[in-house]
């Protein structure tokens, strides 16, 4: 079957030969394991195992997921980021990878992965592997107690938000360790930088938050986005409308944002800490910064914007329009359903095919067969998703609540295009003489008022 | 204007937002083109730096793509004289050959090389008022010429123009696009052979390239050591039955390949070149 020498295969070929012959493996080790029955009986001995483990296996899933997510959230991020800054300064940014533009981000990953990973001479080298590794486990382990949507998170705990704190606090703990690590005297002095920036951020931003945790009484992120639930006026943002913008200037400072960004300040400083870093390495710390602009903005939401709670209760509405659970009874069409699912998807797929091979006379009629076949995925897709989202609180919580998010990650990038890097005095200064006083009011007024109300109402 | 803080970013991010709306100038090139009119080249300046100072190197990149050598670069040396200076030679020598000067209109280096040998223009003068100096007539007027001087020396076609009003290299092109008309002196023998649809169809192509191969050029040149010279003629339906071929004026009357061999290996035969033995 494999005449082709190995050299001759395409990159494609290379990739699905490997994973033909596992599959083709597999397949051959399941069959035999179930003629056998010897499969069976391993399962049923794993589903034991499991279900007496379920904590365990809970916080593997839960923590494999959001390693998971964050890859396509980075690339996400960093194609918006590419983009948007382009469209605001006039250009037309990413446009030859994929439509728009959109794997740009994605073929940028694997340019770095495939770039040489350079240790320098001297380096301390477990230090130097281990603090890239430690900074995106910082912005990974944070992910773990994010409410994404009603039911959808890793672990409620009731500390939440101090771990993310802590856990966020690791970050500069890589940051350091990359610097010392480097063998050079400005990626000391970067890293030197970075600290002195996020640790008096880290200020502000935890005093900020400590008003929104006395009037909701819990650090757990979960009672806290339950407590928001009802119309948007029940949000934080309205009760805490400092706290919310010290946070988020805070947060900004603590992603090294513009115009916070001093630690790696593209232009000035050659990248700060990560001077000495090269290939995949220095690509972590940057997934590491993006995955921490998604965190920031998740839990921006999360405190102050109701997470994943809708502004207003629009059930009503949909209810009136007939779109409720169990609308559709697709099983009300008996063996239909089957003709339906074996005729509709090639029908649809041709009559999506046709406009295509009709316009653009270049394509060939198997070219807009492929065309139209992705329109009838999207299509299909976007059918599954407006009725899983009317079917499933989840999933209009998650669909809330990554809205929300990006919105504000489209606000930091924004930002980004717009604001000037601030000097390493200004900065300092912002943070001890203007955002922590004002915290501290805050929290002291917020305090004050507390016991007012709770005299007032007796 | 009363100081409200944050009012300076609010309008920034306000402004980079109505960027992000705008359209893009930007033209993808390899995909869609600035209309650009098809004669359009450019318009030449030479720019100067921010202290006044040149910023042409003198390259001569520009003098070379100029198509029609309008583009030269001079300059003036420690003592006030002026040069044109040529570039570097190895690289643009072909701007130092004789036609590119010619052409351009700059003096000829070579003073041994004369474009063109003076001639009497009297008998000239009297065909060209013959003809009312019309440069309509200039077919006529070529083929007068020639009558009276047997071939077109350059400097009648020089007076032509000058006389006419034709731009010179339409009177040159006229000269040289008719195979009748000739440019240097004839051969010692002239043999005309006719290449009507009519004389083609009898067959001159290949008595032409009987007469091509026997006297070793091609049509409208002589043969090597001049004896005879191959040129076309028209025979105005003279000779239905045959190839219309005439030696010096006169009909041949054997105008076949083999005839016409035999008839031109004699007439060299005959031409014994100088001071051969």
């Amino acid at each position: 079957m494999v005449s082709r020498p190995w050299q001759r295969l395409s990159p494609a070929g290379r990739v699905l030969l490997p994973l033909g012959v596992v599959a083709g493996g597999l397949g051959v080790v399941f069959l035999g394991g179930v003629s056998s029955g010897i499969l069976p009986n391993l399962w049923s001995w794993v589903y034991e195992a499991l279900s007496d483990n379920l904590p365990l296996l809970r916080f593997v899933v839960a923590a494999t997921a959001v390693l998971l997510f964050t890859v396509p959230t980075a690339f996400v991020i960093i194609y918006l980021e590419m983009k948007v800054i382009a469209l605001q300064n006039l250009r037309l940014g990413p446009n030859r990878q994929g439509p728009w533009g959109v794997l740009a981000s994605t073929l940028h990953g694997f340019k770095v992965l495939a770039k040489e990973d350079f240790t320098p001479t001297g380096a301390d080298v477990p230090v130097f592997t281990l603090a890239p590794v430690v900074v995106y486990l910082a912005s990974v382990m944070s992910f773990l107690v994010i409410p994404f949507a009603p039911g959808l998170f890793a672990q409620d705990m009731n500390l939440a938000l101090l771990y993310f704190f802590a856990v966020g606090g690791l970050g500069v703990v890589g940051l350091m360790m990359a610097g010392w690590s480097s063998f050079n005297k400005y990626s000391l002095l970067g890293a030197l930088r970075a600290a002195a920036q996020i640790i008096s951020y880290e200020i502000p931003l935890t005093l900020s938050v400590v008003g929104v945790v006395m009037l909701a009484g819990t650090l757990s992120l979960n009672t806290i986005v339950h407590q928001q639930s009802g119309s948007f006026l029940d949000w934080y943002v309205f009760r805490q409308p400092l706290a919310a913008v010290i946070f988020f200037i805070a947060a900004t400072a603590e992603g090294n944002r513009t115009p916070f960004d001093l630690t790696e300040a593209d232009s000035e400083i050659v990248a700060g800490f990560a001077t000495e870093y090269s290939g995949m390495r220095f690509g972590f710390f940057f997934f590491a910064e993006y995955v921490n602009v998604f965190i920031l903005s998740a839990l921006t939401v999360t405190l102050f914007l109701g997470g994943w709670n809708a502004p207003l209760d629009l059930t009503p509405v949909w209810q009136a329009l007939g779109a409720h659970p169990g609308a559709i009874d697709l099983g009300g069409l008996g063996v239909g359903l089957l003709i339906a699912l074996l005729v509709v998807p090639p029908i649809l797929t041709v009559l999506l095919a046709l406009p295509f091979w009709m316009l653009f006379t270049r394509l060939r009629f198997w070219q807009a067969l492929g065309i139209g076949f992705l329109c009838f995925n999207a299509l299909v897709g976007a059918a599954v998703l407006i009725w899983a989202a009317f079917s499933f609180d989840a999933v209009m919580g998650l669909l809330w609540f990554l809205g929300k998010t990006y919105v504000f990650v489209v606000i930091f990038v924004w930002m980004r295009a717009t604001l000037p890097r601030v000097r390493i005095d200004q900065l300092m200064g912002f943070a001890w003489k203007w955002l922590l006083p004002a915290s501290l009011a805050n929290l002291f007024v917020t305090a004050l008022a507390i016991l007012v109300i709770a005299q007032v109402r007796g | 204007m009363s100081f409200v803080p944050g009012l300076g970013i609010l309008k920034g991010m306000a402004l980079t937002f109505r960027n992000m709306l705008r359209l893009k100038p930007t033209v993808q090139y390899p995909e869609e083109v600035y209309p650009v009119a098809p004669r359009h080249r450019g318009r030449l300046l030479l720019l100067y730096d921010e202290a006044g100072a040149l910023k042409c190197e003198t390259c001569f990149q520009c003098a070379q793509a100029c198509p029609i050598e309008c583009i030269d670069m001079g300059g003036v040396d420690t003592r006030d004289r002026y040069h044109i200076h040529w570039g570097p030679a190895e690289q643009y020598g072909e701007r130092r050959e004789e036609s590119a000067l010619r052409r351009s209109g700059r003096p000829v280096p070579d003073a041994t090389a004369t474009p063109f040998e003076p001639i009497d223009t009297a008998a000239l003068d009297v065909i060209l008022a013959d003809e009312a100096y019309d440069p309509r007539h200039m077919l006529a007027i070529l083929g007068r010429t020639q009558e009276a001087y047997g071939y077109l020396p350059v400097a009648a076609l020089k007076h032509i123009s000058h006389a006419t009003g034709a731009w010179y290299a339409e009177v040159y092109g006229t000269a040289t696009f008719y195979d009748q008309l000739r440019m240097a002196p004839a051969g010692a023998h002239v043999l005309a052979i006719c290449l009507c649809p009519s004389c083609t169809f009898r067959g001159a192509g290949r008595v032409l390239a009987a007469a091509e191969a026997a006297a070793s050029t091609a049509l409208g040149g002589s043969s090597p050591e001049g004896a005879v010279r191959l040129e076309a003629t028209a025979c105005h339906g003279a000779s239905p039955a045959a190839v219309f071929v005439t030696l010096d004026g006169a009909v041949q009357a054997e105008p076949t390949a083999k005839g016409i061999t035999d008839l031109v290996t004699r007439l060299r035969a005959g031409h014994a070149p100088v001071g051969r033995a």
